[in-house]
């Protein structure tokens, strides 16, 4: 069940009654069911991952609390994350290995060849690992006490709003509030399903329009000039923020409607002024997670090296990060792009301080333009390795984008429409960025600019959006 | 080791790292108040205080520092 699919329109009102139904001490019990139903609809057999996964964390969070020595806590430590760690391995990287060997014993003739097996990839499983492996560290490092529970801790690990591609939520935050008393009120009601709206114009008005011209362009490299695949790859962050940053607010906001607060995935991520504030912008659960647990006790176990142990870490950190998405070389070679745009951020830091201050461009438009400017292409260049999908088209790209010339290709109602959709989004976001307190459209005071807005927004969606497009990109990591 | 006396060799740490001879501390100071003080930096900061000081921290120790004040708890602790 997608967010973007009728039965989750279905789905959700239904959920929200039965919550509504039940006695609010057992209101976590309905979230765990309802979570468990939506999820075993997508594939009955995944539950079992998920259920092996919560009780193999509910043991060991529990054991680690008991235990007395640091060292054996640690040891419980490592044993619950190689555990959980293990089913992720084998999905996502089990193809990437098993295709890696029969390309060696082909290459010295020695290929056996046997039927060929596939698994089908557990929708989801990056982000739960991923939450689970987080919450058996706080417990470890005594952010939190091991819940005793088990219920609270599968709700916590099977949370329908997050489950298929995040936020990628900390059990210190998640944990107090299932247990809370849980309450439907008329104010999360409504910011809820601001966040939900703003979500779906996203997705489907920016995001898939978008799609369309991107994937004729990518998909047909060889027919189209350079500057045709110049704006197909200006545009395509543009595609990737409206759909996971659409289907992160469809997630935030609904799990707001049932009174729960999700962290933010995104903030105005193309107003950053470099790749390090980038980065703090853009899908900023899965950063957060990987610089608490991946890029901290890198750098801390570096930090005599000084700035170059800064510089080891974030390489090693970003490289995971990409090999986290895809066991691919493009995956990594984007890995390593983010990882040396920001060591070079980091270098030249001081230097790029002191220039600021010597000429006063804190204020400059001109330079907090081009700051934005050049940022945004960095990030568009790494990208292409992505949308690519393999490094020989990654190449072709840059080369056609530099050599070739030619008439653009326009395909003029999806870039009308595409454009229409991305410019309301971005005087939106620009109105946010620099001037949070006016001309305010959802949070207006008047209740006629409110409703005008949301039929705006609805409108906009029933008019331009793409009602029956695709999945979400970031399911298939 | 004096309170002053740290609190002094920690502003000219602070000054160093940041890159900034104006800057002065208090304890309710975080990360949040200072320009550049970010995850890279913050780690570059904690190994210039490792050598200033001669001490040595754990990373559960650097998870419960939210504030100055708490840093300066720490290195008492561990210099005295």
């Amino acid at each position: 069940m997608v967010f973007t699919s009728l039965n989750f329109l279905i789905f959700f009102p239904a959920v929200i009654l039965l919550f509504y139904l039940t006695p609010s001490r057992f209101r976590w019990l309905t979230l765990l069911i309802s979570s468990y139903f939506f999820y075993l609809n997508i594939e009955p057999v995944f539950g079992i991952l998920t259920a092996a996964i919560t009780i193999s964390t509910y043991i060991f969070t529990r054991l680690i609390d008991r235990a007395e020595k640091d060292s054996k806590k640690s040891v419980l430590m490592y044993i619950n994350v190689i555990i959980i760690l293990l089913p992720l391995f084998f999905f996502k990287y089990f193809s990437a290995l098993n295709d890696g060997v029969f390309t060696i014993l082909e290459a010295y003739n020695i290929r056996w060849a046997l039927p060929k097996i596939t698994f089908l990839l557990p929708v989801g499983i990056s982000y739960y690992t991923f939450m689970a492996i987080g919450y058996t560290v706080d417990v470890y490092n005594e952010e939190m006490k091991a819940e005793k529970n088990i219920g609270i801790v599968a709700l916590f690990i099977s949370f329908f709003p997050l489950i298929l591609s995040g936020p990628i939520e900390r059990a210190t935050n998640m944990i107090p509030q299932f247990k809370s008393e849980l309450k439907l009120n008329p104010s999360n009601f409504k910011t809820g399903l601001q966040l939900i709206l703003w979500g779906y114009f996203m997705k489907l008005v920016v995001a898939d329009r978008l799609a369309i011209y991107i994937d004729v362009v990518y998909g047909n490299l060889e027919y189209h000039n350079g500057n045709s695949i110049l704006l197909a790859s200006i545009l395509y962050p543009i595609q990737i923020y409206g759909d996971l940053g659409g289907y992160s607010l469809i997630a935030i906001g609904v799990s707001k409607v049932l009174g729960l607060n999700v962290m933010p995935n995104f903030e105005r991520p193309f107003f950053a002024t470099s790749m390090a504030v980038f980065w703090r912008r853009w899908h900023i659960s899965l950063i957060k997670w990987l610089t608490d647990y991946v890029y901290t006790p890198l750098a801390f176990t570096y930090r005599k090296y000084g700035i170059w142990g800064i510089v080891l870490a974030l390489m090693i950190t970003f490289v995971l990060s990409g090999i986290w998405h895809a066991a691919t070389l493009s995956f990594l070679v984007w890995g390593f792009l983010q990882g040396i745009f920001l060591s070079i951020e980091a270098l030249l830091n001081k230097r790029r301080s002191r220039f600021v201050k010597k000429y006063k461009l804190m204020t400059s438009t001109i330079y907090i333009f081009l700051s934005i400017f050049f940022t945004y292409i960095l990030f568009a260049v790494s990208e292409v390795f992505i949308r690519a999908e393999t490094i020989e088209d990654a190449i072709l790209v840059f080369k056609k984008i530099a050599f070739e010339r030619g008439v653009i290709f326009l395909d003029l109602t999806t870039l009308a429409y595409g454009f229409i959709g991305s410019i309301i989004l971005f005087m939106s976001e620009f109105r946010e960025e620099y001037f949070p307190k006016k001309l305010l459209f959802f949070k207006n005071g008047n209740v006629l600019v409110r409703f005008a807005s949301y039929l705006f927004v609805s409108l906009l969606i029933l008019w331009i959006g793409i009602l029956n497009g695709g999945q979400f990109i970031y399911f298939k990591f | 080791m004096e309170l002053t006396a740290i609190t002094d060799n920690l502003t000219n740490v602070f000054q160093k790292t940041f890159d900034d001879t104006e800057l002065t501390l208090s304890d309710d100071l975080t990360a949040g108040d200072v320009d550049n003080w970010d995850s890279l930096t913050h780690m570059v900061l904690i190994g210039e205080i490792e050598k200033e000081f001669n001490i040595k921290f754990k990373l559960k120790e650097l998870n419960k520092m939210n504030t100055v004040g708490d840093l300066i708890g720490m290195i008492k602790s561990k210099v005295s």
